[in-house]
């Protein structure tokens, strides 16, 4: 328990959005429609953004508070119940919601509280002028609430029990968002998949939390990370419990197998892409599986290895699948989606290291990974975020394009009676459409260029510093235990391949000649959008300030003092990089570098590479990538067409057939099951009830014929009750 | 008992008739005053009386031409309902706090009332109900004031206005004394007190078929009832000499056959007042024939007032003391007890399935209801019985939960009738179609409505669903026992009153049917013909409604004080 302070007011956080909820929905069904509600509350966006503000200053001060003392635990009481104790007197159990902030807690509770606040300013822009959403934003903003309390509370939470509440809440309000457009079939689709396909990891989390309690007799953090207790308890069947609630994770995390959803889930709208993809729902698996590093640590050693070394192969296989994926794609938001997958790969991978070290007593290999994990997590939730975001904006301003060119040309034929309906085959979301937008929005395709280096590990920016911890441990585990070389090896085959396809996204975008006409009449209107872009490209770049104050160490909290001295900080961590004492590690970091700073993006260049038009500049930081790209596409003529009718290409393009083979497996077992049951259910259940209903009802008609409204039959009745309870009173003395 | 003697043995004792009793007696000494007010002030008029052989006229008041703003047809009710209300706020203060001085009424050798815990904590039951349905009935059978030609009901409304306020004030005293009283013949004699004037109150719509016939019905069942209770009262005499509880209680004797016959008889007269099954048969029509306010009295107040009677003569006298003698043959009423709760509560439930009368539903319900608390206490007896090794937290345990139960039935099934009454002021309520499309008529009394049948119901978290809770619990932690400490609980080591508690869960599940479908009639069906326009206004009845609502609510969600309360009542019954 600490000294009391702003922490005691953390409970806000997540209770304020989950309060506007309510709100906006209602103030949205009175109001909508009426000017003040249009223009001056953007349709609930300011209430919305009023909200998240006030979250996120909360959530600063708490975490600022937290800085000063260190691991701080705070209840606070939701309310209380009597329960009946077996010894007769009555005992007060308490029943109530807690907070538990440790570092872990403060990292999450940043990145999601920080990103929901951007995220909330760009759907005002992205929403709000989006003709197809009239007076229904307030349904979007109500549910986005929900959903950023549902993380917040999420990250909050002080026992696996709340957790699994907000997660779930979290699954809800993604089926809701994911399905925002719900007279659109793929919406509705995709929103059903995300939401069964997250579900059969949460069922496997429900045994895992079950098979906890049933060995702790709590899901406290308090009882069940108490090393006394997990001592007492049998290592394998914590591992089998942990397991299951990895399989939640995998679920929620969109990680091979359960992969499936986050594809389709992109059908949302790009806001909330954003909000899923960043920074909310995919980390709630991560911070999950993090959150299991104190059971590694009190086990016996390596009795939970197993377990960690799965967590890595996971995360390995993911890594690669979803970046060979993602070469094909032609969908901006698909090839982010599959980034993600990618890159949350990373961080699982990393976890992995960090919870196999754990349980193998190297204390500070595994408070260094499980801290560059969570930079991982955070450059990738940053970068992610305003990738998304810029997505948004490009499809956004591509649509709009599309309508003014549409607009136009129906002006020329007298047709404008008609300017509003544009559903017709353009697709704004394929870069096939796009090219040489680098001039046409420069902010969006600074924000893209930054972010695609973060993803991509560009030295010294974003995601490099974290990268590198994750690779440099992955293979220091695989120094050890043999087994891991499969998920290191698979890792560093992934830097490049992420290289690549970062790369040749930006590179189809942004440059080269316009594809399409709709592309030459793009540019940038609501400063709505672009602010949080602008806000996230400094966050990403500044990376290296938290690389500096050691932001992966400070979170496995190994070294003290470690903001005192900054400068020697970023010192410290280049050498660490760059001219490390190990010859192995150095060798590893160079050889990183090549593969997703020089591999990947030279073959994007030569494949996709290209000048903007010539009369058109970009902005000089961008240029430059542009020029090199052109001059290695005239150089290269490198010819990928075998390839690209392979059939591997095909199965690529195809998700390597996953969604067929789930689809064939749910029309053949699943809806055959749900066929029988619905008979069952029709027959047998209901046959049952109206069974019982009939017969109770028939019952009932003679009973009730008793009652035959004679005062003499009733006296009767009383007289034969009188002999019965003579009977009774006798057949006992 | 001698005052000073008394006082020996550590009770604050009271002679009748000295000062410290008018002292003690002060909140029913109100209710008094105010039934006496009531019979004058109406009355008061210019009547002069002569002097017999003078001409000198002495102003009498009584009689004549009666004054204008005494006489007014509005004053009985308001002086009704603000003399309930005084009496409750005299009772309430040092109730809820907890620190009820226990004083003990004596005349001569005999103890006639006692005021404590628990006494306090019933007469607060049965002011609070009757204060709701005198506040209803403002509304409910209202003074018709307005200057003018009035039709014959409002006549007949006028006239009768002081005799309503005047019988539910009797109503209110009776219940009193059942709940002081220390002595079963003082207890008969508050019984028969409230029991005749509530024949009165059912019959009151004497005009109409049905308020007479019910009115008769319940009458002559309620009298054979009481007959039989009151032969039993007098065998009971006759073997013990007395119908002190105190001395019954030291002089009851599971083996003598007298004694046995005694208590069957007597069960016999509370069980109507319960209305257990099969002494029940009454109450449906009753209830039905009654306007609605009065019913929810006898489902409420009136079943509190029986259940007095039953825990007084089950748990207090025929019980034995922590010596345990008697253990083995005292709680001889144990397998009639339970028997009969099973019977009620199947019987109540399956007869309110079919019941399209909103009125005889409800009756039924009340019914089931009875049958729960009856398993309650059949698991006292089972505590007692020396089969199962338990201290005697459970056994107050368990009489808490069904003094809880009695208190929070006032607030939802009396609710529920505040808001037939409220349907009864546009027309009938003896159709279930009546209640069709009420959710859109008036959407805040629907929704009071469903949920007092949710809490009826026992859904969490309102009140009902506590109070089932707590008599589950307590019967399942009697049949368990001490046992649970060993370990594990096989399930041959379980009494067989648990099986009372499943009979509760099963009857339960089907209890919820007929509730629920009541909400299905409010909120999906269209109101009938006639019945299209929102309800009648009707201040004070939808306050009372109002209050009920609150209290299911909030007694529900936070019910510690409200549980404390039934405690101290549990505890303050002789049980050692």
């Amino acid at each position: 328990m600490s000294e009391s302070g702003i922490i005691d007011y953390a409970v806000l956080i997540p209770l304020l959005p989950m309060l506007a909820f309510p709100v906006i929905l209602f103030l949205g069904r009175i109001f909508n429609g009426t000017p003040t509600w249009v223009k001056n509350l953007k349709e609930g966006g300011i209430i919305a953004l009023t909200v998240m503000g006030a979250s996120l200053l909360l959530a600063l001060a708490v975490i600022k508070e937290h800085m000063n003392s260190i691991g701080a635990t705070n209840v606070f009481t939701w309310f209380e119940t009597h329960w009946w104790e077996v010894d007769g007197a009555l005992t007060d159990r308490v029943f109530g919601v807690g907070i538990y902030i440790d570092h872990l807690t403060v990292m999450l509770l940043f990145v999601a509280a920080f990103l929901c606040f951007l995220i909330n300013i760009f759907s005002i822009g992205y929403m709000n002028t989006d003709p197809i959403n009239d007076n229904r934003n307030h349904r979007f903003y109500a549910e986005f609430v929900l959903f950023c309390s549902g993380m917040l509370g999420m990250v909050l939470a002080d026992s696996f029990l709340w957790l699994f509440i907000f997660w779930e809440l979290m699954g809800l309000c993604s089926y809701l968002l994911i399905g925002f457009y719900y007279e659109r079939p793929s919406a509705a689709y995709a929103a059903k998949k995300a939401f069964l396909t997250t579900r059969v990891g949460d069922v496997f989390l429900v045994i895992g939390l079950a098979m906890l309690w049933n060995m702790f007799g709590s899901l406290d953090y308090a009882v069940v990370f108490d090393p006394v207790e997990i001592a007492k308890v049998s290592s394998s069947e914590l591992q089998i419990a942990l397991g299951m609630m990895f399989i939640g994770a995998v679920g929620k995390s969109a990680q091979f197998p359960l992969h499936v959803w986050l594809p389709d889930a992109m059908e949302g709208p790009t806001p909330v892409s954003a909000l899923i993809h960043a920074a909310t729902m995919v980390n709630a698996g991560l911070y999950l599986v993090a959150r299991m590093f104190p059971f590694f640590q009190a086990a016996d050693i390596g009795s939970l290895s197993t377990l960690a070394i799965i967590i890595a192969c996971i995360g390995g296989i993911t890594a690669v699948m979803a970046a060979l994926i993602a070469f094909v794609q032609m969908d901006l938001k698909k090839v982010l989606a599959y980034s993600t997958m990618s890159q949350l790969a990373y961080i699982f991978t990393g976890l992995g290291c960090a919870l196999w070290f754990a349980n193998n007593g190297y204390e500070e290999l595994a408070t260094f990974a499980l801290g560059a994990s969570l930079f991982h997590l955070f450059n990738h939730a940053m970068a992610k975020g305003m990738l998304f975001m810029a997505s948004g904006s490009v499809i956004h301003e591509m649509h709009h394009a599309h309508h003014e060119v549409a607009h136009h040309e129906h002006d020329d034929d007298h047709h404008d009676d008609h300017h509003d309906d544009h559903h017709d085959d353009f697709d704004a979301q394929s870069m096939a459409n796009m090219g040489g937008l680098a001039n046409k929005m420069p902010i969006t395709a600074t924000a893209m260029f930054v972010g695609s280096m973060s993803i991509i590990g560009i030295p010294f920016i974003g995601g490099f510093w974290s990268k590198e911890g994750i690779i440099a441990s992955a293979w220091k585990v695989a120094l050890k235990e043999p087994v891991f070389l499969f998920p290191a090896m698979l890792v560093l085959i992934g830097a490049g391949m992420t290289g690549f396809y970062m790369s040749r996204m930006w590179f189809m975008t942004f440059a080269g000649k316009p594809k399409t006409d709709v592309a030459k009449h793009v540019h940038e209107q609501t400063p709505w959008i672009p602010i949080p872009l602008v806000v996230l490209t400094f966050m990403t770049l500044s990376a290296f300030i938290l690389a500096g104050m050691h932001a992966g160490a400070w979170l496995g909290d190994y070294q003290s003092g470690h903001y005192s001295n900054f400068f020697s900080g970023v010192g410290e961590e280049l050498q660490y990089v760059f001219l490390n004492d190990d010859p192995f590690l150095m060798v590893l970091t160079y050889v990183t570098i090549g593969l997703s700073f020089i591999l990947g993006p030279s073959f994007a260049m030569a494949l996709y590479g290209g000048s903007l038009d010539d009369d058109d500049e970009a902005k000089p930081w961008m240029q430059w990538a542009i020029d090199l790209s052109a001059r290695v596409n005239k150089n290269s003529n490198f010819d990928n067409s075998a390839w690209a009718n392979s059939s591997l290409a095909y199965s690529l393009e195809k998700r390597l057939h996953f969604d067929d083979w789930y689809d064939a497996a749910m029309l053949k077992i699943v809806v055959g099951f749900a066929y029988i049951s619905a008979k069952f259910d029709k027959n047998v259940i209901d046959g049952v009830i109206k069974t019982i209903e009939s017969t109770s009802q028939a019952a009932s008609a003679k009973l009730r014929t008793l009652t035959t409204g004679s005062a003499r039959d009733y006296i009767m009745m009383t007289a034969l009750g009188t002999l019965a309870i003579f009977l009774l009173l006798w057949g006992v003395a | 008992m001698k005052p000073e003697e008394c006082n020996e043995i550590g009770m604050n004792c009271t002679e009748a008739f000295s000062t410290e009793f008018w002292t003690a007696i002060s909140p029913e000494l109100v209710m008094v005053i105010g039934l006496v007010a009531l019979f004058i002030i109406p009355n008061l008029g210019n009547s002069k009386f002569r002097i017999p052989l003078t001409k000198l006229k002495i102003p009498w008041f009584l009689g004549g031409k009666r004054f204008a703003i005494t006489g007014s047809p509005a004053i009985p009710g308001m002086l009704a309902t603000a003399t309930i209300f005084a009496t409750l706020g005299m009772m309430a203060i040092d109730i809820i706090d907890g620190s009820v001085k226990t004083t003990t009424i004596t005349s001569g050798d005999s103890i006639l009332f006692k005021i404590d815990a628990f006494s306090r904590f019933f007469e607060i039951l049965f002011l609070v109900a009757v204060l709701l349905a005198s506040m209803a009935t403002l509304d409910r059978i209202p003074a018709h004031t307005f200057k003018g030609k009035k039709s014959m009901d409002e006549m007949y409304d006028n006239r009768r206005q002081a005799d309503l306020y005047i019988l539910l004030l009797t109503t209110a005293i009776g219940m009193c004394l059942v709940a002081l009283a220390q002595d079963l013949f003082v207890l008969f004699v508050g019984l028969e007190l409230a029991s005749l004037s509530t024949y009165i109150l059912v019959a009151f719509h004497k005009e109409s078929k049905s308020g007479a016939e019910s009115g008769v019905k319940y009458f002559i069942v309620g009298s054979v009832a009481s007959g039989i209770g009151l032969y039993g009262l007098s065998l009971m005499y006759l073997e013990f000499g007395t119908l002190q509880l105190s001395a019954l209680r030291d002089a009851w004797s599971g083996t003598s056959t007298l004694g046995i016959i005694a208590l069957g008889l007597v069960l016999v007269g509370f069980g109507f007042k319960v209305s257990a099954a099969p002494f029940h048969f009454a109450a449906p029509d009753a209830y039905a024939g009654a306007n609605s306010p009065v019913a929810g009295v006898l489902a409420t107040a009136s079943k509190a007032m029986g259940m007095i009677g039953l825990i007084r003569v089950l748990v207090v006298i025929t019980l034995p003391d922590s010596s345990g003698t008697l253990s083995e043959e005292s709680a001889i009423w144990l397998y009639a007890i339970a028997t009969l709760s099973v019977i009620t509560m199947t019987w109540g439930n399956i007869a309110a399935l079919g019941s399209t009368n909103p009125k005889r539903m409800l009756a039924y319900s009340s019914v089931a209801h009875a049958g729960y608390m009856l398993a309650a206490l059949s698991a006292v007896g089972a505590w007692r019985w020396g089969e199962i090794d338990a201290p005697v937290d459970y056994a107050q345990a368990i009489v808490a939960a069904v003094l809880f139960h009695l208190f929070v039935l006032v607030a939802f099934k009396l609710g529920a009738f505040l808001v037939l009454g409220m349907l009864e002021m546009e027309g009938g309520a003896s159709r279930l179609s009546a209640l069709s499309g009420l959710a859109r008529r008036d959407p805040l009394i629907g929704t009071a409505m469903f949920i007092f049948m949710l809490a009826l119901a026992g859904v969490p978290p309102l009140a009902g669903f506590m109070s089932k809770f707590l008599v589950i619990a307590g019967i399942v932690s009697t049949s368990v026992g001490t046992v649970w400490v060993d370990g594990s609980v096989s399930f041959s080591d379980l009494h067989w009153v648990w099986w009372l508690a499943l009979a509760m869960f099963l009857n339960s599940a089907i209890s919820v049917f007929y509730y629920l479908r009541i909400g299905v009639v409010m909120f999906l069906d269209i109101p009938e013909e006639g019945r299209r326009k929102p309800l009648p206004y009707g201040a004070s009845i939808r306050m009372a409604i109002w209050i009920c609502l609150v209290a299911t609510v909030i007694l529900g969600l936070s019910s510690d004080t409200l549980i404390d309360m039934c405690y101290r009542a549990a505890e303050s019954l002789d049980w050692d």
